[in-house]
């Protein structure tokens, strides 16, 4: 809270939305003790869009699933929002991502049983402070945001991979989170399409200024980046 | 969108293997439905045979006859012109009232003399109680009719008696005299109980009165049109009795139906048996389309579980979905179920004849309500069971590897 006061005061934003202090990851694969993190040390500050460059296998991806809070690490500790969440229940950090992480995931990941704006409205059912209005204009809004308000009605099945991706970016929008994170959001695009979503979320950015944080090994892509953050063989090149 | 509906929908998308799941819910109902409802017309057939035949809705004693009466069956004698009996007669319901003297005796043909189990009945009244008493040889008792016997088949094989030989009863007199009188056999009968027709017979009751030298019968059986009636009976019969200082008891026939009583409590294990396994088998069908379900879907699991759902949540989904299948599938087998046993009825099951008969009967299916709810309720129950593992197994995933799965 004292931080919050104080970025208030001096009337700029100074919070980081993550850090990571000294984060290591292991796991087994079969008899293979994998060391897929090492030693990383990183921060991220409220508005900035960052890439995390790598090449496949270099644990950008198991980065990105640790800040997100959906996978955890075998030691070091991360903050969200300058809270220390090292520790927290699976319930606790659940409460955690319904509220202030947005998820894009390379393979979309709608609910195929929802149309596109029942699939935008999933993450808000458990907000008690909107009520069904403010809940529609929500997803009228992110619908419109993301270009495909005429297509509220449809099922993902019906949409194209692009128009599916733009789904999931308005799905991790309503929530109004405090970072969206995307794992190689366009490796299942073709290359215009993709770019067309990477354009897409840096207009969010620029135009919403919400924190941007995606992993991917295009050239192309991390073109796009206003920052990049490289990693190879689980550690950070600096 | 709720839970349940999303549930409901995911279902829906799976059409084919949802309509089997259902299917195999909706066949355990109708067979457990039948099975029931064949048992419970079983019941139902025997419950009303044994009222009408044998013990009426009702009987009225005196307190302590139904206990110590065998021994000392004079003093439980009421009178026969009982005022009570008025009231019995004229009580809302009341179909017949017919008086009962029961004793035992000695009985003599020619060089033959074997004991009795004697019944002092009353001619005039005894056509509706005699569903279960069939005539083999000879006639039924007449109105009127003052020395006429009737036999029970074993009983006459003893004496090596036969319709219009004279035979001559012997009982103790309340006084402890022995006395006799003659009678004319004027029929035989057997009834399903082969024992009661080796030492029973029927006689007037003034044979029976003049042969016990008493003007009373030791019991007022009441039957009513309508069986589910009795304890309103026998509640409204006790406060009238309480109330005019009549001392007597007022006993309901299930408390006298001792084959009954232990036939329903045998078949009724059986059945619990049977919707055991029924259970059981809705259980294993229905945990193994879930299972399949959520092996599908582990990347969509994953989703949720990354978009902030609580692993609570992601079990009260697929519980959910559990809970629609016992629904759907326990209410689709409730409706053919009970279209069936109509059918099955209007035909008739043949069955063959029961112990002591000489004829088969149709049997039929008779459903009630808490057959129905409570089928459908097993169903919805065991479904739901079989969901709650399949349901623990999605809430527990592993975030991370769910979302790679199948990539």
């Amino acid at each position: 809270m004292a931080i919050h006061n104080a970025a208030v005061l001096h009337g700029m934003v100074v919070m980081n939305v993550v850090r990571v202090e000294n984060l290591h990851k292991e796991y087994q694969l079969g008899q293979q003790q994998v060391q897929a993190l090492r030693n990383i040390s990183l921060t991220v500050r409220a508005g900035e869009f960052l890439a995390i460059a790598g090449p496949s296998g270099s644990g950008k991806s198991t980065l990105l699933n640790i800040i997100g809070c959906i996978d955890t690490p075998s030691s070091g500790r991360l903050w969200i929002d300058d809270e220390d969440v090292s520790g927290r229940s699976p319930d606790q950090l659940a409460d955690l991502r319904a509220r202030s992480i947005g998820f894009i995931f390379q393979t979309f990941n709608l609910l195929p049983v929802l149309s596109a704006a029942e699939n935008v409205e999933y993450p808000l059912r458990h907000f008690k402070e909107l009520d069904k209005a403010a809940r529609r204009a929500r997803v009228t809004h992110y619908l419109e945001v993301v270009g495909l308000a005429s297509f509220a009605h449809h099922r993902p099945n019906q949409l194209s991979g692009g128009q599916r991706q733009r789904v999931a970016i308005a799905r991790a929008l309503a929530t109004q989170p405090r970072m969206v994170l995307a794992d190689e959001p366009t490796a299942n695009l073709d290359h215009k399409t993709g770019e067309g979503i990477l354009a897409l979320m840096k207009e969010i950015n620029r135009g919403a200024g919400t924190t941007f944080i995606f992993s991917t090994h295009d050239p192309k892509v991390i073109a796009l980046a206003d920052r990049v953050v490289e990693i190879s063989d689980g550690e950070l090149l600096v | 969108m709720p839970d349940v509906l999303l549930a409901l929908r995911s279902l829906l998308r799976q059409p084919r293997r949802t309509a089997i799941a259902l299917f195999a819910i909706g066949f355990g109902v109708v067979a457990l439905l039948l099975a029931g409802g064949f048992m419970e017309w079983i019941f139902w057939a025997m419950r009303e045979s044994t009222i009408q035949s044998q013990l009426g809705h009702v009987q009225v004693v005196r307190p302590g006859y139904l206990e110590q009466g065998a021994a000392d069956p004079y003093r439980y004698f009421m009178a026969e012109d009982d005022p009570q009996r008025t009231y019995l007669e004229k009580f809302d319901h009341s179909r017949e009232v017919v008086p009962r003297i029961n004793f035992n005796g000695l009985i003599s043909h020619g060089d033959a003399t074997v004991s009795f189990i004697g019944q002092g009945v009353d001619p005039a009244r005894e056509t509706v109680f005699s569903r279960d008493l069939v005539i083999l040889e000879g006639t039924a008792l007449a109105v009127g009719d003052g020395q006429g016997l009737l036999l029970g088949e074993g009983l006459a094989a003893n004496l090596g008696a036969k319709p219009g030989d004279t035979v001559v009863l012997l009982a103790t007199t309340p006084s402890g005299g022995i006395n006799a009188v003659e009678g004319v056999v004027r029929g035989l009968f057997f009834t399903s109980n082969k024992e009661f027709d080796d030492a029973a017979l029927r006689l007037p009751l003034n044979l029976a009165q003049r042969l016990l030298k008493t003007q009373g019968v030791h019991r007022w059986l009441l039957l009513l049109d309508d069986t589910a009636y009795t304890d309103t009976a026998v509640a409204k019969i006790k406060m009238h009795f309480a109330a005019e200082g009549a001392e007597l008891e007022v006993v309901p026939w299930y408390r006298l139906a001792d084959f009954y009583n232990k036939t329903v409590a045998l078949f009724g294990r059986q059945l619990s048996l049977v919707a055991g396994i029924i259970g059981l088998i809705i259980v294993l069908s229905i945990s193994n389309t879930m299972i399949m379900s959520v092996m599908e879907r582990t990347r969509e699991i994953g989703t949720l579980l990354a978009l902030g759902n609580r692993r609570r949540q992601v079990l009260g989904l697929y519980v959910s979905e559990g809970l629609w299948l016992g629904i759907i599938g326990g209410l689709a087998g409730v409706v053919i179920g009970v279209a069936l046993a109509q059918l099955i009825s209007a035909v008739g099951i043949p069955m063959p004849p029961p112990p002591g008969m000489k004829r088969g009967y149709n049997g039929e299916i008779m459903l009630t309500w808490s057959l129905v709810a409570g089928t459908w309720l097993l169903a919805v129950a065991s479904t739901v069971l079989a969901s709650l593992y399949p349901a623990w197994k999605a809430s527990r995933l592993v975030i991370v590897d769910a979302l790679r799965h199948g990539r």
